[in-house]
């Protein structure tokens, strides 16, 4: 039982290939909501927690607890003039806030969701190769940033696209390589490892109990995939003013901003189903969705956590740091892990 | 022959403080040249003080270094009261002892939030100004404004201070170091940080020497020099405290040197504050009726060590109410024109790293 199936019984009147369209069109559009909804609690919860942090008050006038401020922020985006310099590339200037969106959201797609009571199991799309799907999804988003500094035709935007796709080559392979890991630790349980939904099943013993170094290389892994402090070299805030997005504004600009979060939520969702367990816990065929969504929360604490507390690493150093540490961490995780399922069975 | 990106780093950028305009030749991620042009800020206060009359002239030292505005009334008066040939009583200069060094710790605060600003810290900013409010708020029940203080006058200060005042300055000794060790283990604890600043832009002691640089930042590079020592103004000759000196130049050696100067601060407040004597707190020679009937003659050149260098202050008068000519020497002025060498063939996040750790008000470079 499944979301889709209930929606598909609830449309049963349509005849087949009706209702299975509009299932699934329910279901994309209940999932856009959930992200965007969820996008913005991040953000209010961001700056709330970033404001007991730093010993101030957060906001606190739109609402009760300024729970509306991030509304009156997406309205005062969307009315803002979208500024458009005048040498840009335009087709790429204008695309580019679009394609760091719909990479995200269509992430948000393949994550299985657990099961929640009556709705039973949340997934959207459950297709056997899920892991292959998420991680080549994720790399439309850097796309997008590259197009975004180069169109714009500023030099700060330039070296901030230059140092997001220093970043970006130097965290991908480790990344792959722990992510590989898993993938064959979970080979020896289920008979479809390249699907998301059965690696967590397998997961009675979490991976990162298994794989402290695989989930330190992840982790940091995807703290650079959202890059946020300190590992924001793309941003770059107070050296290249805002790195690639520096001649956005209005809602393009917003687009940007809401891709940063939504990468947070999505690191700590994927970080959460490959190594922390994901949805398994007590009652996981209610309460699965919850599971998952606690575990992620508390890492998006610490995300959040790491983001106000570290300054920004070089450049440089941070391509050394990828090479020479996180790429042998990652081999060494694979030997390890490869060495434990051939003795154990795992 | 090579290419450069030329790119224009301010006026209006996050991390010049201010409105420093650099002009940069980069050769991808390598600054290869830079060349500060400063003026953006220039209100020609040097010019104004000729026009008005000794007293008033405060004002326009007090928006010169906007941070620190009490070590800057102090330098000032150095200078004009000598010209003025007025001597102010025993307590303004403890008086004035305290109100510096808790000047100095604010500024120094400032410098330290900006900084990790600079190096994209986003937390320990809010830290240090929420110390530096506990300074601000001595200031305003001592003065009734925060920033621009216009405290001190001359041959005294506008107000005598109660005990009330003085319990607050206590209270605020009493929290502080702990705090101050506190935002300290933020920066020094972390590993990132520590890597940013280790070893990046070395001043040596020569090149510190030949550009004029003092203050913290000549301090960092192995030289002992600071006026207080050197040639005691006030009272600092009765009061023990050390001057912090580093021998490695970088910018971790000047992150250190102004959290030590902080400490020692702290240090002598807590001795000053018990030693104010009583007595008046104005020269009656300079009582407001007087106040622009002072007429001096002569020359005099006073130093005073400003939170960022030596702060000097160069008066000409002409035996009128107003001085014939005033010149600055600002301490920063000379430390931001050092940068230039620092700067070259580091990295753009080095050279932000290395502007942040000279301390810039724009108010004091531009005048």
């Amino acid at each position: 039982m499944s979301l889709y199936s209930t929606l598909l019984g609830f449309f049963s009147f349509l005849g087949y290939p009706l209702s299975n369209a509009a299932a699934y069109l329910f279901e994309s559009i209940f999932l856009l909501l959930a992200a965007s909804l969820s996008l913005v609690f991040m953000i209010y919860l961001f700056r709330k927690y970033m404001a007991r942090v730093q010993l101030r008050i957060g906001p606190n006038r739109v609402g009760k607890f300024g729970l509306l401020q991030l509304i009156a922020d997406v309205f005062k985006l969307v009315q803002k003039e979208s500024l458009f310099p005048k040498n840009r590339d335009d087709l790429p200037y204008r695309i580019a806030p679009v394609m760091v969106i719909i990479g995200l959201m269509l992430a948000f797609a393949v994550i299985p969701y657990g099961s929640f009571f009556y709705f039973g199991s949340l997934t959207v799309s459950d297709t056997g190769v899920s892991v292959i799907l998420l991680f080549a999804i994720l790399s439309i988003m850097p796309i997008g940033e590259v197009l975004a500094g180069i169109s714009s035709r500023n030099k700060y935007a330039l070296l901030g696209a230059l140092r997001a796709v220093a970043k970006d080559i130097s965290f991908e392979i480790p990344m792959m390589i722990s992510v590989l890991a898993i993938i064959m630790m979970a080979s020896a349980r289920t008979s479809a490892p390249l699907s998301i939904d059965s690696i967590v099943v397998t997961e009675v013993l979490p991976y990162g109990i298994l794989q402290p170094i695989g989930i330190s290389v992840f982790l940091v892994a995807m703290i650079a995939r959202a890059s946020y402090s300190p590992f924001d070299m793309g941003e770059s805030d107070s050296e290249l003013i805002t790195g690639f997005s520096t001649e956005y504004s209005g809602m393009r600009f917003g687009m940007f901003y809401a891709g940063l979060f939504g990468s947070i939520l999505l690191g700590s969702f994927v970080v959460s189903l490959f190594y922390l367990g994901g949805f398994n816990g007590p009652f996981s065929g209610d309460l699965g969705a919850v599971w998952l969504g606690i575990k992620a929360l508390i890492l998006v604490i610490i995300s959040f956590t790491v983001w106000l507390s570290m300054p920004r690493i070089r450049i440089d150093k941070f391509v050394n740091f990828g090479w020479k540490y996180l790429l042998p961490l990652a081999m060494i995780n694979l030997v390890i892990s490869g060495a434990l399922t051939l003795m154990t069975g795992w | 022959m090579q290419d450069f990106i030329e790119i224009n780093f301010g006026p209006q950028h996050p991390s010049t403080h201010g409105v420093l305009r650099l002009k940069a030749k980069l050769d991808g991620e390598i600054v290869k040249e830079i060349e500060p042009v400063i003026g953006y800020l220039h209100r020609n206060a040097e010019k104004l003080c000729e026009m008005t009359f000794y007293a008033d002239n405060l004002v326009y030292f007090d928006r010169m270094d906007y941070v620190a505005s009490m070590l800057m009334e102090s330098g000032y008066l150095e200078a004009a009261e000598k010209i003025l040939n007025i001597v102010p009583p025993e307590r303004v200069l403890w008086i004035r002892v305290i109100m510096n060094e808790l000047s100095r710790i604010a500024s120094h605060l400032v410098w330290a939030g900006a900084f990790g600003l600079d190096l994209g810290m986003l937390t320990p900013f809010f830290y240090c100004f929420a110390e530096r409010d506990k300074v601000l708020e001595v200031f305003t029940e001592i003065c009734g404004s925060r920033q621009e203080t216009n405290y001190m006058s001359i041959g005294g200060v506008y107000q005598d201070i109660t005990p009330g005042i003085v319990d607050h300055i206590e209270a605020f000794l009493e929290s502080f170091p702990k705090r101050l060790e506190e935002i300290y283990k933020i920066f020094v604890g972390n590993d990132v940080f520590i890597s940013r600043n280790k070893g990046i832009g070395v001043m040596s002691r020569e090149v510190a020497i030949d550009y004029g640089v003092t203050g913290p930042m000549l301090r960092a590079s192995g030289v002992n020099y600071d006026v207080r020592k050197a040639e005691p103004y006030l009272v600092y000759d009765k009061l023990n405290f050390e001057v912090p000196v580093s021998y490695k130049g970088d910018n971790l050696a000047r992150f250190l040197v102004r959290f030590e100067e902080m400490r020692q601060s702290v240090h002598i407040l807590k001795q000053a504050i018990r030693k104010i004597p009583d007595g008046p707190f104005f020269n009656p020679k300079a009582k407001k009726s007087m106040m622009i009937r002072l007429r001096g003659d002569g020359e005099y050149y006073a130093r005073t060590e400003s939170s960022k260098g030596e702060f000097g202050v160069y008066i000409v008068a002409d035996g009128g109410v107003k001085p014939y000519r005033v010149h600055v020497r600002s301490p920063t002025f000379k430390n931001l024109s050092v940068v230039q060498e620092l700067a070259k063939d580091q990295m753009i996040a080095d050279m932000v790293a290395i502007l942040g750790s000279v301390d810039l008000v724009f108010g004091e470079v531009d005048r």
